[in-house]
């Protein structure tokens, strides 16, 4: 028999079956409309972040109290010692940006503090995140442009920066240039307002250090919460990264194993995140996956029954000149027409759901994330339902080549 | 015609039978107990012979129609058909020449309910690779042979049970086979509907020289027959011949 006449046999089957084949194919559209809308938002938000780290400032590392790597050998290596490091009692201070002074490649270097506050204006209260830079750097340093006003500059003492979520959406009266916010009972003065750029930055303050220093619960004179570097170059970055953690390590006495404060670059950043991302994004895939498999199971009980209503059928194809490959073609193509029509129901659910992210508010890195679905993920959801199809099919579609004609013409 | 008749009588003598079935046995194992449908049968059948195989049920007239169809296999002895022992070939060669040589008319018609009349009469070729365009003009043919070219694209459930029968009928002359093959063909249709089918059968042997073998258990249809064979309790009581024409 011609390939066609299969493809034709097949068809036949599919358009006149019971409403049993199309809740099979529900089925195979749920799994592959699942995997396939995960992955498209997975991939929209790798883009996403692609392009924000076109944007970003990679020459930035941040140097802040406390190991991440000593906690870690702490855990299973058992060896508590002598020495507990937590950021409670380590801190960054001034000694530690003399100690960094000497590095080769450093640009910008400043301390930074930051505390939650209450922040008073207009008879209005709102928690919100104050930063304290030196100001005579960070208006360099920084990658941060003003909308309107000016970035702080040295001689500023009570004044700040604000957010552009700051000023149009935290209180109900817009804040603008020249108001002044209260803070712990101290009056600020706006003297810009930052262009929006989508992240948890655009509710902050920012201020001079001197002045953060006073209004900030717990904050002492140079003592920072981190200390930001900028290194001359993008190129060059790791390896400032890695000789200010030498630096470090020699100033304040301590070794790999006990060390107690870590420098990331905002590359390595970067990577964590899409890391974590991934691996998020593989765990829902794999959940989605398990629902495929739920869909091929239902293929095949769909495929055994209808085998099983098909027995004279087949009994008589078999009659009549049918060989075991020609009845094994005719249900394979069957189960993977199932397949293929679930997977084109289900790739445009799919695209669905990725039309809906942004509706959904799923703006993870608060851009926009594109609203269709690739080609390759198209035809990866098509190829993954035939296949689920052929090998849902592929033992039912055995079973009825196998068939003796005798036996299938006398079933009733 | 009657030439062509003759001609085929004149083979039955001939030593190349056809069909030929000689101490076939045919075993079912039932739980512990076996069972014999066919004990010991011998028949041969002649190229362009009209025969009627008779029996009860329970005779073991469907297990030799299975045999004479190359549908299944005999426990024991053996069934040549054009000389040559089917049991020797393989399940595929089988069906090869199940659908070469052998056309199927079943008591319920056996149409495949998903395909149109048309479909079902072309399904034969389609097994035997024939090109497309020509089996559905042979299809079309046939389906104007029995008088249903109208009901083409209608589907077997849309038909009455003697138009099935003729859409079968057309199904069997598909691959132009040498022989028919009938299981009660009439069963399942009216007296008047099976007169109509039985006619078509007979002059399809008198006008083509095709072979009919009718399996049955009605004694009304031996009427169309040369030659009658007796089935009872799995051997063959005797062999009738009839002189009708």
């Amino acid at each position: 028999m011609r390939s066609s006449s299969y493809l034709k046999m097949a068809l036949t089957i599919l358009l006149h079956s019971k409403i049993r084949s199309w809740l099979t194919i529900i089925g195979i559209v749920i799994g592959v409309g699942a995997v396939v809308g995960i992955m498209s938002l997975s991939e929209n938000m790798q883009k996403d972040m692609e392009a924000r780290l076109s944007e970003m400032d990679l020459t930035a590392i941040t140097i802040s109290p406390g190991s991440s790597k000593a906690m870690m050998a702490m855990g299973p290596g058992g060896g508590g010692g002598g020495s507990s490091s937590s950021s409670e009692d380590t801190n960054l201070t001034k000694k530690d940006i003399m100690a960094l002074r000497s590095v080769d490649g450093i640009q910008y270097m400043y301390g930074q503090i930051s505390g939650k506050e209450d922040v008073y204006f207009l008879g209005e209260e709102a928690e919100l995140s104050i930063t304290g830079v030196d100001p005579q750097v960070w208006q360099y340093a920084t990658t941060d442009t003003a909308e309107s006003g000016r970035l702080l500059e040295p001689s500023d003492n009570y004044v700040a920066v604000i957010g552009s979520g700051v000023a149009e959406d935290v209180f109900d009266n817009e804040v603008g240039l020249n108001q002044v916010l209260t803070i712990a009972g101290k009056s600020v003065r706006v003297v810009g307002i930052l262009e929006s750029e989508g992240g948890s930055g655009d509710n902050s303050i920012i201020m001079p250090i001197d002045a953060a220093v006073t209004l900030i619960e717990d904050a002492e004179p140079d003592v920072y919460d981190s200390i930001i570097v900028k290194a001359e170059s993008m190129e060059i970055a790791e390896n400032v990264s890695a000789e200010i953690e030498e630096k470090l390590m020699l100033s304040r006495h301590v070794t790999e194993k006990d060390q107690d404060f870590s420098v990331t670059t905002s590359a390595s950043m970067v990577e964590t995140a899409s890391d974590m991302m991934e691996s998020m994004t593989l765990f829902l895939a794999a959940i989605a996956g398990v629902s495929l498999v739920v869909g091929a199971v239902g293929i095949a009980n769909t495929m055994f029954t209808s085998v099983m209503e098909k027995t004279r059928e087949i009994g008589t194809m078999k009659a009549i000149g049918a060989t075991n490959r020609d009845i094994l073609m005719i249900f394979m193509m069957n189960s993977a027409l199932v397949g293929l029509v679930g997977g084109i129901l289900g790739v445009i659910a799919g695209s669905l759901i990725t039309a809906l992210f942004p509706l959904l508010g799923m703006q993870m890195m608060g851009g926009s994330v594109s609203v269709s679905l690739s080609p390759r993920l198209t035809i990866f959801g098509l190829t993954v339902a035939v296949a689920v199809g052929v090998i849902s099919g592929v033992v039912p579609a055995f079973q009825a080549s196998r068939m003796k004609p005798v036996d299938a013409l006398r079933y009733e | 015609m009657s030439d062509n008749f003759a001609e085929g009588s004149a083979k039955s003598v001939d030593l190349s039978s056809l069909l030929k079935l000689e101490d076939v046995w045919k075993i079912y194992q039932m739980g512990e107990v076996e069972f014999a449908a066919l004990k010991g049968v011998d028949l041969h059948i002649s190229k362009g012979e009209f025969v009627v195989i008779l029996g009860p049920s329970g005779s073991g007239k469907s297990t030799m129609m299975n045999l004479l169809g190359c549908l299944d296999l005999p426990s024991k002895g053996t069934v040549l058909l054009n000389g040559k022992d089917i049991s020797r070939l393989s399940e595929s060669e089988l069906a090869t020449i199940r659908g070469k040589m052998i056309g199927f008319i079943f008591q319920q018609f056996n149409l495949i309910p998903t395909l149109n009349t048309l479909e079902n009469v072309m399904l034969p070729l389609e097994f035997q690779n024939a090109d497309p365009s020509a089996a559905k003009k042979k299809a079309v043919e046939l389906l104007d042979l029995v008088g249903l070219s109208q009901k083409a694209r209608n589907l077997p459930s849309q038909l009455s049970g003697g138009q099935r029968q003729r859409v079968a009928i057309a199904r069997s002359l598909a691959v132009d086979p040498d022989i028919i093959l009938a299981d009660e063909p009439t069963g399942n249709l009216d007296s008047k509907t099976g007169t109509y089918i039985l006619d078509f059968l007979y002059g399809l042997h008198k006008k083509e020289g095709k072979t009919i073998i009718i399996v049955t258990h009605d004694v009304a249809l031996v009427r169309y027959a040369e030659r009658v064979v007796h089935i009872k309790d799995g051997t063959v009581e005797s062999i009738e011949e009839i002189q009708n024409n």
